[in-house]
């Protein structure tokens, strides 16, 4: 398949509830309690319990998985967290295709992550693929 | 000096300190279960029967601790771990994730016995209004055959 640079990237898109918050908590061993204790969240200044970054980093791959497409790689993906997300929220990993490596075959996607509305960009990021 | 300061002491004082931590044995149903509460449905990630299962690749990197999980004297009061945020161990501030970069270089495979290097490389001031502290951690995952995963994570300190 032929990559262009400034192709979009299709859009992913998760909405994790209190109970995924918990689900993924639990299996990483992460007990901080701004993603499951709401007085405590709002005590750190925060609107209720908030996504996990490491969730937040999963769903970039995703966005990034798919793109490569059957039988592609991820070697690289990254994130910085620009805004919390709040349990339930929808999230929507989207971009662009930032550069093409004709040489090496690596191309490095663009993302970027909205919450809220749609109107709130909780994370920016990139990804290096191997398209399948 | 306020907490947040002697965070700021602490953390550029355990600069290039390493610190190793054992992740203990990957398992599949673990890392299956890590699929499915990320959202994922293929049964190549959800399904440890499945003869294509494969680890999820962000499943070491979103770990803390390992199956064997910690003892209650190794939790901060907000239920982070003391040792997770270099310098802050007892002191009254508040952590937050700041992303990370990820490279592969391994499949992490079922059965997996990982090891982690953990070394603080920087400490920032930044913010003009409200300061805060951005740590950086580069981390090294390990297996017998070498290693899996490089990562440069962020912590924010306030």
């Amino acid at each position: 398949m032929r990559v262009l640079t400034g192709q979009p990237v299709p859009p992913v898109e998760f909405t994790p509830d209190a109970v995924t918050l918990l689900r993924f908590g639990a299996v990483t061993r992460n007990a901080h309690r701004i993603h499951y204790d709401t007085g405590f969240a709002r005590s750190e200044g925060l609107d209720g319990p908030v996504v996990m970054a490491q969730l937040h980093g999963c769903l970039m791959h995703r966005a990034a998985r798919s793109f490569a497409g059957p039988g592609g790689r991820v070697l690289e993906v990254g994130w910085q967290n620009r805004a919390p997300a709040l349990a339930g929220e929808r999230l929507v990993v989207s971009g662009t295709v930032g550069e093409v490596d004709a040489e090496t075959g690596r191309v490095t996607l663009e993302l970027v992550e909205h919450g809220g509305q749609g109107d709130v960009v909780c994370c920016r990021g990139t990804a290096v693929v191997l398209m399948g | 000096m306020s907490a947040w300061e002697v965070a700021e002491e602490r953390a550029r004082a355990a600069i290039g300190r390493p610190e190793h931590r054992d992740l203990g044995v990957v398992r599949a149903e673990d890392a299956a279960e890590f699929a499915r509460s990320a959202g994922e449905t293929g049964p190549q990630l959800v399904d440890p029967g499945h003869p294509d299962f494969t680890v999820h690749p962000m499943y070491l990197v979103s770990l803390l601790r390992g199956a064997g999980g910690a003892g209650q004297d190794e939790f901060r009061p907000d239920g982070m771990y003391r040792d997770e945020v270099p310098g802050t161990d007892g002191l009254d501030v508040r952590l937050m994730a700041g992303g990370q970069e990820v490279r592969f270089t391994g499949e992490v495979r079922a059965g997996d016995r990982i090891r982690v290097r953990r070394v603080l490389t920087d400490v920032e001031r930044k913010g003009s209004g409200t300061p805060f502290l951005l740590l950086t951690v580069e981390k090294t995952y390990t297996a017998e055959r070498g290693t899996l995963v490089r990562v440069r994570e962020r912590f924010i300190v306030r």
